[in-house]
C-alpha cells in the first residue's frame, strides 16, 4: 500500500476548557489508505481529538494540516466522510427515507443552482448498493433497525466519494451480528476501495486482524504500529487497567 | 364562497392569505424540523416592536415589522451560536421583553386602539392593495431563497454537525434561515396577526409529520394543510365577521387533530 501521501499531519496539538487540559501536546500523522482505531476510556479526550480533526472544536494550540492545508483554508470538505457517535439514534419523525439521506453525501458537491446529476444519482446509488441497503431505499430511516440505520449512515457518507470515513463509535444502539458485519464492511472498503479508516471502538479485540494501527488517547496519544503486537502493546493494558490478553479473548466471544 | 370573491377586500385578503400560507408553511418545515418552532413566536412578538413604532411614529408598520424582526432574528441566532445559553431560553426572553417593549411604546404613543388590535390577531379587512404588493415582492424572494438552498437547509435539520463536516455553510444558512422566517412573519401579521402567525407556520408541518412520509412529501402535505386553512379560514372570517387570524390558525388545528386521529398507532 502506497502511504506517502498524508491525510493529517497533526502537530503539538492541545486543547484545553478553561484551566482543564483535555488533549496535551498530541502528533501524528495519518496517510492514504491506513486503517487505523481510537480506543481509550470515556473523557480521554477520544470524540475531542476527532471534533479538533474536523474543524468543529477550535484547537488551544499546535497545528492541524488536512491534505496539506491548514483546516481554515481547507474546502474540499466533501472529501472527509463522517459518521457520528449518536448516527443510529435517528429521531424518528424524522422525515426522510433512506434515499433522502444517501442523498445527503452529495449535497457538498453539487453547486447551490445545481439538481442531482446522472453521476451523483450514480454515485448515491453506487454507494446504497455497496452498504446493502438498496432494497430499503423507499423506507423511512426512523423504521430501520440500528444496524440498517448505520449502514444508511455510512452510505450518506460513501456517496460523497471520500477520501478518508472519520466514524465516532459507530456501533453505538447495533447489535453484535450487525457490529461483526459492519467490520468486515469496513475492512473491505479499505482493501478493495483504498479508503482511509479511522474509527473510536471500544472493540478492539474484534478488529485486531485488520487495522493497521492503534490510536489509545488519555489526555495524550500513544500509537500503536505494529498490528500483531497490537493488542500485548503494555500501553493499552494500562489504558484499560486489566491485561491485555482479556482483550485478545473479547474478540472470541463474538 | 363565489359572493365573498366579488369584493376587491376579499380579493386581496385571498392572494395575500394564499401567498401567506405558501411562505408559512414552506419555512416553516425547515423551522420545525431544526426545532425552532418557538422562534416563529418570537419574531412574531418582536415584529409588534416594528409595528408599535410605526403606528406611534407614524412610518409604515409593515416595513417597521419587516426591520425589527430581522433585527431580532440575527439577535437570537448571535446568542443562541456565540453564547452558551440555550436556545428556548433565549427565545423565551426575547418573546416577552419584545412584549412588554411593544406595549410600553404603544401605550406611551396613546395608540392602544383598533388598529393595533387588527395586527396582533389579523384582520381580511385591513389589507390595503399597498400590503398585497409588498407581501408578492418581499415573499416571492424569501421563497426563492428558501428553494434554492432546501437541500442544504434540509442537511442541516437533519445533523447540523454532520452538515458543517461535509463543508456546508452552516452559520450562513442559519442567518439566512431566520432572515427570511422573519421576514415571512413580519409580512404575515397583517392577516394572521402576530400573536397567531407562529402557528400557521408549525403546525400544518407536525400534521405533516404525523403521515410519515419523505420530506418532500411532508412539504407538499403541509403546504395543502396551509392553503386549506388560509381558504377556510378566511371564508368562516367572512361570513361570521371573525378575526382573519383566529378563524385561520382553528382551521389548522383541526387538521393537526384530524391528522392524529387519522395516523393513530
Amino acid at each position: 500500500m502506497n502511504f506517502k501521501a498524508p491525510i493529517f499531519e497533526v502537530k503539538n496539538l492541545s486543547f484545553k476548557v478553561r484551566d482543564q487540559i483535555i488533549l496535551e501536546n498530541i502528533s501524528f500523522e495519518i496517510f492514504t489508505g491506513e486503517y487505523i482505531a481510537i480506543i481509550g476510556p470515556n473523557g480521554g479526550g477520544k470524540t475531542t481529538l476527532i471534533r479538533l480533526l474536523l474543524n468543529l472544536e477550535k484547537a488551544s494550540s499546535g497545528e492541524i494540516r488536512l491534505f496539506g492545508k491548514k483546516l481554515s483554508e481547507f474546502n474540499e470538505w466533501y472529501k472527509i466522510g463522517y459518521v457520528p457517535q449518536r448516527a443510529t439514534l435517528v429521531d424518528e419523525t424524522f422525515p426522510a427515507t433512506v434515499e433522502d439521506i444517501v442523498k445527503m453525501g452529495r449535497i457538498a458537491r453539487r453547486g447551490i443552482f445545481a439538481g442531482m446529476s446522472s453521476q451523483d444519482r450514480e454515485k448515491v446509488r453506487d454507494a446504497m448498493q455497496k452498504m446493502d441497503i438498496l432494497d430499503l431505499k423507499d423506507k423511512m430511516v426512523g423504521t430501520l433497525s440500528g444496524g440498517q440505520r448505520q449502514r444508511v449512515m455510512i452510505a450518506r457518507a460513501l456517496a460523497s466519494s471520500p477520501k478518508i470515513l472519520i466514524l465516532d463509535e459507530p456501533n453505538t444502539g447495533v447489535d453484535v451480528v450487525s457490529q461483526q458485519r459492519f467490520y468486515e464492511l469496513l475492512a473491505k472498503l479499505n482493501k478493495e476501495e483504498n479508503i482511509t479508516i479511522l474509527f473510536i471502538t471500544h472493540d478492539i479485540g474484534v478488529i485486531a486482524d485488520d487495522i493497521g494501527r492503534l490510536f489509545t488517547i488519555n489526555r495524550k496519544a500513544t500509537i500503536c504500529n505494529d498490528p500483531k503486537a497490537l493488542l500485548s502493546c503494555d500501553e493499552v493494558s494500562d489504558l484499560y487497567g486489566i491485561a491485555a490478553h482479556s482483550l485478545a479473548n473479547h474478540k472470541h466471544e463474538h | 364562497m363565489f359572493e365573498m370573491l366579488s369584493y376587491d377586500f376579499m380579493q386581496r385578503a385571498f392572494i395575500a392569505g394564499l401567498f401567506i400560507a405558501t411562505l408559512a408553511s414552506i419555512s416553516g418545515t425547515f423551522v420545525v424540523l431544526k426545532r425552532y418552532s418557538l422562534m416563529s413566536e418570537t419574531l412574531a412578538h418582536s415584529a409588534l416592536v416594528g409595528v408599535a413604532v410605526g403606528l406611534v411614529a407614524g412610518y409604515n408598520p409593515l416595513w417597521m415589522a419587516v426591520i425589527v424582526s430581522i433585527l431580532a432574528a440575527w439577535l437570537v441566532e448571535y446568542l443562541r451560536s456565540s453564547f452558551s445559553i440555550y436556545s428556548d431560553a433565549v427565545l423565551s426572553i426575547m418573546l416577552s421583553g419584545s412584549l412588554a417593549l411593544a406595549v410600553i411604546i404603544v401605550s406611551l404613543g396613546g395608540a392602544f386602539n383598533n388598529s393595533l388590535f387588527s395586527y396582533l390577531f389579523g384582520s381580511i379587512l385591513s389589507v390595503s392593495d399597498a400590503d398585497v404588493y409588498t407581501i408578492v415582492a418581499f415573499g416571492s424572494v424569501s421563497l426563492a431563497f428558501l428553494l434554492l438552498f432546501s437541500k442544504e437547509l434540509y442537511f442541516i435539520a437533519y445533523d447540523e454537525e454532520v452538515a458543517q463536516t461535509s463543508g456546508i455553510k452552516v452559520k450562513f444558512l442559519n442567518f439566512l434561515l431566520v432572515t427570511v422566517v422573519a421576514i415571512i412573519i413580519a409580512l404575515s401579521i397583517r392577516v394572521v396577526g402576530s400573536l397567531l402567525i407562529g402557528a400557521l407556520m408549525v403546525i400544518p408541518t407536525v400534521a405533516a409529520l404525523q403521515y410519515r412520509v419523505g420530506f418532500r412529501n411532508t412539504m407538499f402535505i403541509a403546504l395543502f394543510f396551509a392553503l386549506f386553512s388560509v381558504v377556510f379560514g378566511m371564508s368562516l372570517s367572512y361570513y361570521f365577521s371573525l378575526p382573519s387570524g383566529a378563524t385561520i390558525v382553528l382551521s389548522v388545528i383541526a387538521i393537526f387533530i384530524l391528522s392524529l386521529v387519522i395516523n393513530r398507532k
